[in-house]
């Protein structure tokens, strides 16, 4: 439920309400593609396995033994969350100067000029995108080659496989998503209220923390949801930009999966991540609607 | 306590280097209701942005007070706006909007609490304070927005348009409790409005905008008896603007009948819609009084005429609905008290 100003009319048409029909084939749809795929795997990450990692039938809790106690595997989960919460908050942080301005900037060219640059990642495919960071971060790329003309390193660096590069290429691809988000809740308020605020004394600072940050919520919350979920799940960007050793989760389940062929594993490791997206996800939700009520101070 | 005394002097209001309101002065008393009234597109919501800060005025100054505030912030100004759309904070209740002001102004918290609550009983919503705006009608949250505007006691309160968007029954209702709230705690008041019915009822003295520019200043009284343009009498009530015409031994004449007046006769002159009256004719009525019924409406006390002259102007005419109305087709003549002509100024290209 968001925060959306009641239109000030004493009288109200009911709203129009669309019957269910419409909405069953794409909701059989997923359901399908989605949910029963996701029933096998669960099925499957249940199953005990024999000397060569096959499926046995039966029922076993030792893939999420070894997931929750093995540190290849566990790490991996550790990492991808540490990355997850990173990714979000800065494009959080990044997209809302952007948001603000697109959603109350008056139309012109310097408008048009930012929307298409900030969602351009969008229009290139991921494997594109990530393959421009593997040049521009190259040993003998633009980044090594500035640093060090300005003498500030003598050897090229490694800088591909540094982590801050995969970080930075993440932020990069999921940036729009998060101005997207933040874009359409900042753009929902209403201008008189922001004029309100200064009437009634408050300072361009106490107006952005007491009215523009609580309204923002909705937007906060969809935009910190999204690009967490995403981030926990990434796959093509860190493994064209860092390789397929980083220690994600998304790069173990697939080596679990297609290289030591232990695929009731990587199911297991599939669930728990998951099922951490999914409690991070609620707790966010839960938090910004306490956020979008009470103000501080 | 602030007395509250607006002064604007040669007020040039704009966007992007085009003029939209010229003011040469104006002055609100303090305890004063001023409503400023005036067709879309005159500049009364401009020169409202302006007192509360919103506009940058391209020439002139606002004094409040004896302050010069025309370039103060609109946080430091110590006015208060009520909006047309209210513009409540949605995520806060009504008691945090109420608080919103005084918590900008760090009052503490024990006056805050007792100021909340006089500001509540002050519109009668004291037990609405724990609600969110959305789970209130219309009507309560605009008095939220006067209550949230009163608390933290500005000099000054500006309303914009705050009743235009109840229903027109409400509006009649909230019109008179605006005037009495206003009598009780002595705020100067500057109200804008389209609605003429509304200013004449709320106010002290009505500003009369059109195109930019003053056209008139005065009690509702005097904008009514005594409109200083066509443009006036029209847009205080309904009026027949007629042109005085010279008889045969060239004294003036409106639609015939002898107008008698000391003055020199203005070349233009008003008469309103109520006074005057239709009867048989007689014979004895001079030609441009005789006029044809072309439609009536039933108007509750009066009955609402658009009569035809003989040389085609339509007029409008609202006599007491005391007996039969006149049909449709029929001639009939027109009269009126001769006090009842109202001269207006010769010039104004305005109508």
């Amino acid at each position: 439920m968001s925060a959306v100003a009641a239109a000030p009319r004493a009288r109200r048409w009911p709203r129009v309400r669309p019957g269910v029909v419409p909405a069953v084939l794409p909701t059989v749809f997923v359901l399908v593609a989605f949910l029963l795929p996701l029933a096998g795997l669960l099925v499957l990450s249940l199953r005990p396995t024999d000397a060569f990692n096959f499926a046995l039938p039966g029922f076993s809790l030792r893939q999420y033994r070894e997931v929750l106690t093995t540190p290849y595997l566990y790490r991996s989960l550790l990492e991808s969350l540490s990355l997850a919460v990173r990714v979000s908050v800065t494009c959080l942080v990044l997209a809302y100067p952007v948001a603000w301005y697109l959603a109350r900037a008056a139309h012109g060219w310097r408008k048009t000029l930012v929307f298409t640059v900030t969602l351009s990642p969008l229009l290139a495919s991921e494997v594109v995108r990530s393959f421009g960071w593997r040049i521009v971060m190259a040993g003998e790329g633009p980044v090594n080659r500035t640093l060090q003309a300005l003498g500030l390193t003598d050897a090229s660096l490694p800088l591909l496989r540094s982590p801050w590069t995969v970080f930075l290429a993440v932020v990069h691809v999921l940036l729009p998503f998060a101005v997207i988000a933040l874009t359409a809740s900042l753009g929902a308020i209403d201008d008189a209220v922001l004029r309100a605020s200064a009437d009634l004394g408050a300072s361009a600072a106490q107006t952005f923390r007491r009215v523009v940050l609580p309204l923002s919520a909705p937007g906060l919350v969809a935009g910190a949801v999204i690009v967490f979920s995403l981030t926990m799940g990434i796959y093509v960007t860190p493994l064209l930009v860092g390789g397929a050793n980083q220690p994600l989760a998304g790069l173990r389940v697939q080596s679990e999966a297609m290289v030591t062929f232990n695929q009731p594993r990587a199911a297991a490791l599939s669930f728990v991540l998951l099922l951490v997206t999914l409690v991070v996800c609620a707790v966010v939700t839960a938090v910004g609607r306490l956020a979008e009520r009470g103000t501080r101070g | 306590m602030t007395s509250g005394r607006v002064e604007v002097r040669d007020l040039r209001l704009g966007y992007h280097g085009e003029l939209v309101l010229a003011l040469d002065e104006l002055t609100v008393e303090p305890g004063e209701f001023v409503s400023v009234l005036g067709p879309s597109g005159c500049g009364k919501s401009t020169l409202l942005s302006a007192l509360a800060g919103f506009v940058e005025p391209m020439a002139g100054t606002v004094h409040i007070d004896g302050e010069d505030v025309t370039h103060v912030p609109p946080h430091r100004r110590e006015t208060g706006m009520v909006f047309q759309s209210y513009a409540l904070f949605p995520h806060l209740t009504v008691r945090r909007n109420l608080e919103y002001g005084l918590r900008a102004r760090k009052v503490p918290r024990a006056e805050r609490d007792a100021r909340v609550a006089e500001a509540l009983a002050l519109v009668g919503l004291e037990d609405f304070a724990g609600r969110y705006p959305r789970q209130l009608s219309g009507g309560q949250q605009q008095r939220v927005a006067i209550a949230r505007s009163l608390v933290t006691r500005p000099r000054v309160l500006l309303l914009d348009e705050p009743l235009s968007n109840l229903d027109a029954k409400l509006r009649r209702y909230m019109r008179h409790e605006l005037r009495e709230l206003q009598q009780q705690v002595g705020t100067t008041m500057v109200f804008v409005t389209h609605d003429q019915s509304e200013a004449l009822a709320t106010s002290d003295r009505v500003v009369l905008l059109a195109g930019g520019r003053l056209e008139q200043v005065g009690t509702p009284e005097d904008l009514y008896r005594r409109p200083r343009t066509a443009f006036v009498a029209d847009f205080v009530g309904a009026a027949n603007v007629l042109d005085v015409r010279t008889g045969p031994g060239g004294e003036p004449r409106v639609l015939g009948r002898p107008y008698d007046v000391a003055a020199p006769a203005p070349a233009r002159v008003a008469l309103r819609p109520e006074v005057l009256r239709l009867r048989a004719v007689t014979g004895t009525d001079p030609e441009g009084s005789v006029v044809t019924v072309v439609s009536v409406g039933f108007g509750g006390e009066r009955y609402d005429y658009r009569v035809r002259t003989a040389d085609g102007r339509t007029l409008l005419v609202s006599p007491p609905a005391d007996t039969a109305p006149h049909p449709v087709g029929t001639s009939v003549a027109l009269h009126w008290e001769p006090g009842a002509v109202v001269p207006l100024a010769d010039e104004d290209g305005a109508a």
